[in-house]
């Protein structure tokens, strides 16, 4: 199995408003947001709307709410609360969105389901890759895989982590190393940015 | 897979539904199967030109489609017509045979849509009737906006056939209709479609971008840009001129002239047919040539580009 | 059509299989030249005067029969592999009324379709099916109607959606796959399901590719060869069951390789459906091995200078790598420097023993 060069690995570009937009919303899964994720001379007062992740349970966010930062309770708060808040939205809003990428692209989907299309989102993937691995073999979904190999924790072979990304299933594919010849397996390295 | 791009038709029926409209039912000249069609389809009708001269490529959307039944345009006379509505208007009848193209769609219904919103103008509801049928099938989310002259009012609401509760508004006039509200009140996930005076799908793109519509979800009419102004093509190598129809490729042209020149996939992505150029200025319609090389003007490919100079000179 | 249908042939576990020399004279040999690089190599799919496998829409031959056992075996063991997103059902039925058409019109003595409105007869000699069904009433047949026709059509087809300036995977059967997961794959755009494919990216190839595509009209079709190779006849050579054909690559010696390792041409085909303005994708999967192609003089010379001058990142995508000194070697003595003749044809009317 190749993994060469080739890839479909997303490519992120740092973010900023769209002047042609209605409405911006920007939401993360922490709270500081790293100056890496905006374009040169944007911060965060370039984005009036802004939803973050505190990590405890005592915030009560607004989620239909304008201008100011609304804090909630984990990812999966904030994502449940983003759907309701696209489905109450017109035409003319654009999405920030940037965290890890899991984070990202979970987000991404609630964008797309409700209706928006790709030019209505700006993604920015931030940290160390840490990737959802997808087990072709026995469709176990390995999260938190920071290396080129992982030990699937279904079926239990030792999967390549293949330079091949699924926006729909927000994983990366991981494909048995060592099917051809059982232990040879290639050296294990961090997976590059 | 013989080529089935031409279909032989017939005149079923030819009906005035208003002054300046006609409603044609086009049948298979020897009465079988047409291909079907998805709404926003068109067919590009070869109609004669007075006097003999080389015929008229009009092409109508498509109302309705079916392979048993046939399919049905309605055509508008057209004041700058330089005869093919006309023709249509004036002299078409029953019986007539007429060539077409086989359906085409480059105004399709967007298959992530929330909700279609329809806005017509004129004789832009032709491939309104057409997705409103199709929408109403589906039981999906739509709204039409249609804009008639005054005296067309009652001709566009026989033709959608409102429904009670349907979201179907036919204006009198452009005053009557608010664009900018209309597009602002939209929910998220929305595609507009539009057809029309291009004045009216103009200001429809416009006032969507103003408003922060990204351009995926905004669909105006569109029957691509086949064919050209006819131009000469001189063979340099070869001492052959060669007159390129604006209804012909320029690949067409010269193997018409029985001149071997390679191809492929004849629709200017591989670069097979690539041809040298020496002299004038080459139109560009390929996606194989890099901007660097279009610029340079030495190289075109002549299955899908033209010239914009009255002569083009190949060194073959 | 002559063509008599194997009755008698796997494509897993005991590989009985075999081409006639028919087979072997028609097959449909990738390589132009004597060197291989990836390009823009699609054309249109017309109807070749001549008999062979660009003589109907979707060929049909001798392996017909067995090979529809072959995906019905197939999707019983893994359901999933056939799958279609809900927005693609107008495709499903475009797909079935294309398939039907087509083959009734290329075999009339083997298929026949009758119409009467939307009350459809439909007879499949060789595999004995006559159905009566409602077109558009997906109640009226025994699968869903895009399962239903590729359950009765050799090779792979993906159902693509056109929106946004480019194409999206929504659909398809992958059980003759090269090497990847339709599983996986669904939902993608074009550029991003050929992501894992080497080099032709910087070329360029992709992009021209897809805007050819696009632009594909009904009634007029296109179509392109690629190629890979495969140990034994197998068909399901998918990513899923990767841990049980995989080791058949570390076992080709200079013994065996000559009947045991096969090369494997897709015929890709395009049509453009008109109902849902879809694209159909046709992968139409050929096999044959090196001693079946070997004797046809040109194609063993050429097979030796293509796989010897073979770039090395798509020798490794196609997953040549761990046995391709061993293919160079064996191919060495097919080659005896004559020119070859450029074209796919195998210059010769009868196979030699």
């Amino acid at each position: 199995m190749s993994t060469g060069t080739a890839s479909n690995r997303p490519r992120y570009a740092p973010l900023a408003p769209d002047p042609r937009a209605r409405a911006h919303l920007l939401v993360t899964d922490h709270q500081d947001i790293a100056e890496a994720a905006f374009a040169p001379g944007i911060g965060l007062a370039d984005f009036p709307e802004r939803w973050d992740v505190v990590a405890h349970a005592r915030v009560l966010p607004e989620p239909f709410g304008g201008p100011g930062v609304q804090h909630f309770r984990s990812a999966s708060h904030l994502l449940a609360l983003l759907r309701h808040r696209l489905a109450a939205e017109t035409m003319g809003l654009r999405l920030y969105v940037t965290g890890s990428e899991p984070f990202v692209w979970d987000a991404a989907r609630v964008a797309i389901e409700a209706g928006m299309g790709r030019e209505e989102m700006r993604l920015f993937a931030t940290g160390k890759p840490v990737r959802r691995v997808s087990c072709v073999h026995c469709r176990t979904i390995n999260p938190g895989v920071t290396t080129t190999l992982v030990t699937c924790a279904g079926c239990g072979v030792v999967l390549t982590v293949r330079d091949h990304f699924s926006r729909v299933h927000n994983a990366w594919m991981g494909v048995q190393c060592d099917a051809e010849v059982p232990g040879e397996v290639p050296a294990i390295e961090d997976l590059s940015a | 897979m013989t080529n089935a791009r031409t279909l032989h038709l017939k005149v079923a029926r030819a009906d005035g539904i208003a002054p300046t409209l006609r409603r044609v039912h086009l049948v298979a000249a020897d009465g079988a199967r047409l291909p079907p069609a998805a709404p926003g389809a068109h067919i590009t009708l070869t109609l004669p030109a007075p006097a003999g001269g080389r015929p008229f490529h009009n092409s109508y959307t498509l109302v309705s489609a079916d392979p048993e039944a046939g399919y049905e345009v309605i055509v508008r006379l057209s004041d700058r017509s330089r005869g093919g509505s006309r023709h249509v208007h004036e002299s078409l009848a029953p019986g007539d045979m007429i060539e077409a193209t086989a359906p085409h769609n480059l105004f399709a219904l967007h298959s992530q849509a929330k909700k279609h919103l329809l806005i017509g103008g004129g004789i832009g509801v032709t491939p309104m009737i057409a997705f409103v049928t199709y929408l109403r099938e589906q039981g999906a989310s739509f709204e039409l906006h249609q804009i008639a002259a005054p005296a067309e009012v009652g001709v566009f609401e026989a033709l959608l056939a409102l429904r009670t509760g349907e979201r179907i508004h036919i204006h009198a006039g452009r005053d009557a209709f608010g664009l900018t509200a209309l597009l602002a009140a939209q929910p998220l996930g929305t595609h507009v479609y539009t057809c029309g005076p291009a004045g009216l799908m103009d200001g429809v793109e416009a006032s969507a971008a103003a408003l922060g519509w990204p351009e995926t979800h905004v669909h105006r009419e569109d029957f691509g840009a086949a064919g050209g102004e006819p131009f000469v093509l001189r063979l340099a190598a070869s001492g052959i001129d060669i007159a390129v129809a604006g209804d012909q490729t320029m690949l067409e042209a010269i193997e018409a002239a029985g001149v071997d020149t390679p191809s492929l996939c004849r629709g200017g992505a591989c670069g097979v047919c690539m041809l040298p150029v020496s002299e004038g200025t080459p139109e560009h319609r390929d996606h194989y040539l890099s901007e660097a090389e279009r610029g340079a003007g030495c190289l075109v490919m002549p299955c899908v580009s033209r010239s914009r100079s009255a002569t083009l000179v190949l060194d073959i | 059509m002559a063509t008599r249908f194997k009755s008698d042939e796997t494509f897993r576990d005991d590989y009985r299989y075999g081409n006639s020399d028919e087979g072997v004279l028609r097959f449909p040999f990738p390589f132009v030249e004597d060197s291989y690089m990836y390009s823009v190599n699609m054309e249109p799919h017309t109807r070749s005067a001549a008999p062979g496998v660009f003589a109907a829409a979707f060929d049909v031959d001798e392996h017909y029969v067995t090979e529809c056992a072959e995906r019905a075996r197939a999707l019983a063991l893994e359901p999933g592999r056939c799958m279609v997103l809900p927005h693609m059902r107008d495709a499903e039925w475009d797909t079935l009324e294309l398939i039907m058409e087509s083959l009734a019109l290329d075999y009339p003595d083997q298929f026949a379709l009758e119409r009467h409105g939307l009350d459809w007869t439909w007879t499949n000699r060789p595999l004995g099916i006559h159905q009566s069904f409602r077109f558009g009433d997906a109640t009226t047949l025994p699968h869903p109607p895009f399962e239903y026709i590729v359950r009765q059509a050799q090779g792979d087809f993906t159902l693509q959606d056109q929106r946004d300036g480019t194409l999206y995977i929504d659909g398809g059967v992958a059980t003759t796959p090269a090497d990847w997961s339709l599983a996986f794959d669904v939902g993608m755009t074009f550029h991003e399901w050929h992501g894992p494919v080497p080099l032709a990216h910087q070329a360029g190839v992709f992009d021209r590719a897809l805007q050819y595509l696009m632009r594909i009209r009904y009634g007029e079709p296109a179509r392109r060869l690629n190629w890979t190779m495969t140990v034994h006849p197998r068909l399901d050579t998918s990513p899923e069951n990767y841990p049980l054909w995989g080791p058949d690559r570390a076992g080709l010696t200079a013994e065996n390789i000559g009947s045991q390792l096969f090369l494997r041409v897709e015929l890709q085909s395009l049509f453009r459906l008109p109902r849902s303005n879809a694209l159909l994708f046709g992968i139409r999967t050929y096999l044959a091995s090196l001693d079946d192609l070997t004797r046809v003089p040109k194609w063993g010379r050429r097979l030796h200078r293509v796989m010897r001058d073979l770039h090395p990142d798509i020798a490794g995508y196609k997953g040549l790598t761990r046995y391709h000194d061993v293919l160079v070697a064996h191919l060495a003595q097919f080659d005896d420097g004559e020119p070859t003749t450029p074209g796919i044809a195998s210059d010769i009317a009868v196979l030699p023993a």
